[in-house]
């Protein structure tokens, strides 16, 4: 039973008080009181960092969090089985170009690693980490068609997630925007060969063909998703929230979602998941009515401690937070994220913005 | 990777019983063995719950949602999946001399498929699917739990998957091999895990808010109508019963608080995920139930023993007394 190897903040429990009510006002004040309750911290962002990848990208925080995503892409050969049932293979050969693909990509096809300095990679916050932007990644399916090559051959895609820094914040939003980036500009060498003939591929890399194509005149195409991190403090929903900030929240929401495919504003989700707020492993307080210290009288048992304690609830001394999220508030934040103008639009187009410019 | 040098392990990507071209009469006749699903859109399978299994334990308990169709005798391809999990909790206990401070409970989850419980057979070793899973489960239970009642101590939730719920259906071939498959039934089987260590948290007497449960909900599309865009919201889903699955969300519920401690929720949901939460919920609810008979009962059953030791106690007391005087 080893405690957790996240570095918790060094807050006394006066302090988290403190922000937590600072938080949970209306207006909320922020730590970094120059931000609003939606405004994400600022980002220094480049790709094509790494010249033997078929995509990469590294964002650095401004508070030091530098991640680094290498995409790469290898053929692999598809394991025959055995197909139950389809007998009459060969007499529809010859109307299916149209699509192919479709329905044909793997999940196994896409291989995904997070390495966060501190932990090995078997311990739960980097198999977490992993395994939510792999599963926000295939939800749609549109991905792994796009490697399906031909029956024998396909493409294996491995994301390689690099935390440089130590984990200051909770970076999952942070590694989420680095590896969309890295894949919206990732380039597959384009194919020559035809049909189910051993592939080809053409040797110059500017007739490469982009993962994810670009959007050609009106139809948008799908985008790779990105995550957002929310928590709730009281009734304020909270973006981007930093490390101190995350101490002291209720509940904390991860929403992954990507563009629409029927229209350009607005975006759908693709993935949700909770995740366990550090506030609940925070020290309670302790009241000066219970300290004798300061005055007051020392709970006789435990049982009158316990009491005691409960009738604390309301007076500001700071107790961890218990139990979940109302339902109201989770539609709340999908709402401010996915609707017409909201978070995830923003995060969207803007980092699309820097592949652009 | 780290795997298991110490033993002889079966081949990694797992074996696959034989289809003998014999068996398959025409290519419709396999999709004519697809399991339906029998139940209402709004209608759980049958759950059973037991309580205190292990006795070495400080709290235990035993869920299995039985397989809802019958085996046929016609073919080898078993129709749907069951699930069967079992949970322990050991302690709370102090926390080893060598370790920090800790104002608060230290909650440890494991979860753990027997190496037999899927189709695919698992290593001893726990993989990231399994690790993922303990995240989960520890997620739902850790705002459940009031853990400044025990400073400096640990409990540990470890809870074993004896026979989970399959992503698909056997017949499709599509959907064979762990690492292809969908995970589809990793949710069933996180919601069963919720519910069977909320029992066992509960059995060993540790102080909880509220009694917590899973449930889940999926959206499928109806294979049989030609509109692409018909959806069905389905409460409680086996994934063998359907070829689609759009969408599925799995919760930890708080029926009296009414509050969320754990989403997990995957598959291209669209602008509006209320309603599958919402879906969600109702099935956790409809186990919440269950949960909450099966412990009042077991609470009685261990009054009714204490009650029944302390008269025969003091009978025979009496009775001593009665001897030497």
């Amino acid at each position: 039973m080893a405690p957790q190897q996240a570095a918790l903040v060094n807050l006394s429990p006066a302090e988290l008080s403190f922000l937590r009510s600072s938080l949970a006002q209306t207006p909320p004040i922020r730590l970094d009181v120059t931000k609003g309750p939606r405004d994400f911290r600022s980002m220094r962002a480049e790709y094509d960092v790494l010249p033997g990848a078929n995509g990469s990208a590294r964002i650095a925080l401004e508070d030091g969090t530098e991640a680094l995503v290498g995409v790469k892409a290898e053929v692999e050969r598809s394991p025959q089985r055995p197909s139950l049932g389809a007998h009459g293979e060969d007499v529809d050969m010859g109307d299916e170009d149209v699509d192919e693909s479709t329905g044909k990509g793997q999940n196994g096809w896409v291989e995904m690693s997070v390495e966060v300095p501190g932990f090995r990679e078997d311990d739960s916050l980097p198999v977490f980490l992993a395994s939510m932007l792999k599963e926000s990644l295939l939800a749609s399916g549109e991905l792994k068609d796009r490697l399906y090559i031909n029956a024998r051959f396909h493409w294996k895609l491995y994301v390689d997630v690099l935390l440089l820094s130590p984990a200051l914040s909770y970076p999952l939003a942070l590694l989420s925007m680095t590896t969309h980036l890295a894949l919206l500009t990732t380039d597959l060498p384009a194919l020559k060969s035809e049909k189910d003939e051993d592939p080809l591929f053409d040797d110059d890399w500017d007739a490469a063909v982009p993962l994810y194509p670009k959007t050609a005149g009106k139809t948008t195409t799908d985008k790779p998703p990105v995550i957002i991190l929310a928590m709730a403090v009281g009734p304020n929903i909270i973006f981007d929230p930093c490390k101190e900030e995350l101490a002291v929240a209720d509940a904390v929401l991860a929403v992954a979602c990507t563009n629409t495919s029927s229209s350009s504003t607005g975006a759908r989700i693709v993935s949700i998941r909770t995740i366990d707020p550090p506030s609940h492993l925070t020290p309670p307080g302790i009241p000066n009515s219970m300290n004798s210290a300061t005055g007051g009288t020392a709970p006789t048992s435990s049982a009158d401690a316990l009491t005691q304690r409960e009738l604390l609830a309301s007076s500001g001394v700071w107790t961890p937070p218990r139990g979940g999220m109302k339902r109201n508030l989770i539609s709340q934040v999908t709402k401010m994220v996915v609707e017409s103008g909201g978070i995830a639009e923003e995060v969207i187009s803007a980092l699309a913005a820097i592949e652009v410019g | 990777m780290n795997t298991d040098r110490r033993r002889n392990n079966a081949p990694p990507g797992g074996t696959s019983a034989p289809v003998f071209a014999r068996t398959i009469r025409e290519p419709g006749y396999l999709q004519s063995l697809r399991p339906r699903r029998s139940r209402g859109p709004n209608e759980l399978r049958r759950i059973f719950l037991q309580p205190s299994i292990i006795p070495s334990a400080s709290g235990s308990a035993y869920l299995e949602i039985p397989t809802s169709s019958t085996p046929s005798t016609s073919t080898l391809v078993p129709p749907t999946s069951s699930l069967k999990i079992t949970a322990s909790v050991q302690g709370p206990k102090p926390l080893p001399r060598s370790a920090p401070f800790s104002p608060s409970l230290l909650l440890t989850t494991t979860v753990k498929f027997a190496p037999f419980a899927t189709r695919n057979r698992r290593g001893y070793i726990r993989d990231t699917t399994e690790r993922d899973l303990g995240v989960h489960l520890e997620t739902a239970l850790r705002g459940v739990i009031i853990g400044e009642r025990w400073p400096k101590s640990g409990v540990e939730v470890v809870v074993t998957i004896l026979e989970g719920d399959e992503d698909g259906w056997w017949g499709d071939s599509a959907s064979e091999g762990s690492a292809n498959g969908s995970g589809w039934g990793l949710l069933n089987v996180l919601a069963g895990c919720i519910t069977v260590a909320s029992a066992a948290i509960t059995d060993a007497g540790i102080d909880c808010v509220d009694v917590i449960t899973g449930g889940v909900a999926a959206i499928t599309r109806n294979p049989d109508s030609r509109d692409q865009k018909d959806l069905a919201r389905l409460l409680d889903p086996c994934p063998a019963e359907h070829k689609e699955i759009v969408a599925a969300c799995a919760v930890a519920y708080l029926a009296s608080r009414d509050e969320i401690t754990e989403i997990w929720m995957k598959g291209d949901i669209g602008a509006d995920p209320d309603a599958l939460i919402e879906g969600a919920t109702h099935a956790a609810v409809g186990s919440l139930a269950v949960v909450k008979d099966v412990l009042l009962e077991a609470l009685q059953a261990k009054f009714q023993g204490q009650l029944e030791v302390k008269e025969s106690g003091v009978k025979r007391k009496a009775g001593d007394v009665d001897m030497t005087g």
